[in-house]
């Protein structure tokens, strides 16, 4: 029901035990090298140099690949190389398994395709953004799941209106919101309207009747809709090799005023239409 | 019957894993604490067979309380409650640490259910 890595899919099954996993981790760990080691491992850098770009990356911002080259260690060519070879020696996940013992290669091949059948329904769709925006393929995923969310979770019949760069939120009845690092700096709100909060709650609850939950469980069940979409979507990005963190949920206060986009910040809009009187926004503020 | 302890910051969470708990006729629900800290003093007071964990918690989180629940306790088992399963390194990284499954959210009752009967 979630986006899930093959790892998670096989154990889940009962395909491969938790100790076969990890033997097969284990193995992935020791065969696949960091940047740093496979541009030791051809040559192309000293162990003196490594030590020298990891000591600029406490003051630099900078993945290392790209430090390297800035600090004249690598050429750009020389990067290009060590990334391919990455890449092209990288041991995946179900070949690890299968040199553990833990599958046959053609089991490999039947659970593979299982795996895909399983997540099909996760696969991004097109999803329509203004241009010059950063982090597309990971903006992308944030919208598409979240419209995913909706039918699978909220079981919702929705429109969505036209993406557009925004500099506030408008007013509305509460904004979960949920920080996100890494790869990606960004925020994740959700505006609702009163009606929509009962009906996220609703679903997430099982219940018919929520008139006399209190406020803070109302507000809770909101919360935790944008924690399972941004969290399989940090699940997704890491097909994709982003490391998305995300923190705990919270609401953001006085929704009622609307939210200015600070200095700094570039933000995009989805209007999300659900049913007369009722409004929902999903707005992604991403750091410029 | 095998008590269950649920560790969630969301109310809602707690919630819905307690009606699973309860109508499944095999388990009982024995409480909810909000973080890892106030789990590890819960499962001091209530003694559960069973933990299902959140890992992304404010203050002392999952994957931290998980580090101290395998070494305080050697017979309670732990299970990752999270969205965050589907992350590769985090589902390895709790199995690691010694949980017995992770189970994604969303997630339903069956599933849930599936799981607890394993462990």
């Amino acid at each position: 029901m979630a986006v899930k890595f093959f790892g998670q899919f096989l154990v889940e099954r009962g395909v491969v035990s938790r100790e076969k996993l990890l033997e097969a981790v284990e193995l992935q760990e020791s065969r696949n090298l960091k940047l740093g080691e496979m541009a030791l491992d051809m040559g192309y850098v000293t162990p003196a140099d490594i030590q020298r770009a990891h000591n600029a990356q406490l003051s630099k911002d900078m993945r290392l690949g790209d430090l390297l080259v800035s600090m004249g260690i690598l050429t750009n060519a020389q990067l290009h190389d060590v990334i391919t070879h990455q890449k092209n020696s990288h041991l995946y996940i179900g070949e690890a398994l299968v040199l553990v013992n833990a599958l046959s290669s053609a089991q490999l091949q039947q659970q593979l395709e299982a795996f895909k059948e399983d997540q099909a329904e996760y696969v991004t769709n097109g999803i329509e953004l203004p241009d010059g925006l950063p982090n597309v393929p990971v903006l992308e995923m944030m919208a598409d799941l979240t419209f995913k969310m909706i039918t699978r979770v909220l079981h919702l019949q929705y429109r969505i209106g036209k993406c557009e760069c925004v500099s506030n939120v408008k007013p509305n009845h509460m904004f979960a919101a949920m920080p996100i690092n890494g790869d990606v700096e960004a925020a994740y709100i959700l505006s609702v309207s009163t009606g929509l909060q009962k009906t996220i709650a609703r679903a997430i609850l099982h219940e018919e009747d929520v008139e006399s939950e209190p406020a803070e469980v109302l507000e809770d069940t909101v919360m935790e809709f944008i924690n399972v979409v941004c969290g399989n979507v940090a699940a997704k990005a890491s097909q994709i090799g982003k490391i998305l963190n995300i923190e705990p949920p919270q609401t953001l206060e006085e929704p009622q005023k609307g939210l200015e986009i600070p200095a700094g910040y570039q933000a995009i809009s989805f209007p999300i239409h659900i049913g007369e009187g009722e409004q929902m926004e999903l707005v992604i503020k991403i750091k410029a | 019957m095998k008590k269950v302890l649920v560790v969630d910051d969301s109310l809602s969470v707690a919630r819905q894993m307690q009606k699973i708990i309860e109508s499944s006729g095999d388990f009982v629900y024995v409480g909810h604490a909000k973080n890892g800290a106030e789990a590890i003093k819960m499962n001091h007071s209530e003694d559960p067979d069973i933990i299902c964990m959140d890992m992304n918690m404010p203050g002392m989180d999952g994957l931290t309380a998980l580090r101290s629940l395998v070494v305080l306790d050697k017979d309670v088992k732990v299970i990752m409650l999270t969205s965050l399963g589907g992350v590769g390194d985090k589902f390895t990284e709790a199995i690691k640490l010694g949980a017995k499954n992770v189970i994604s959210k969303p997630f339903d009752a069956e599933g849930v259910l599936h799981v607890l009967r394993e462990v």
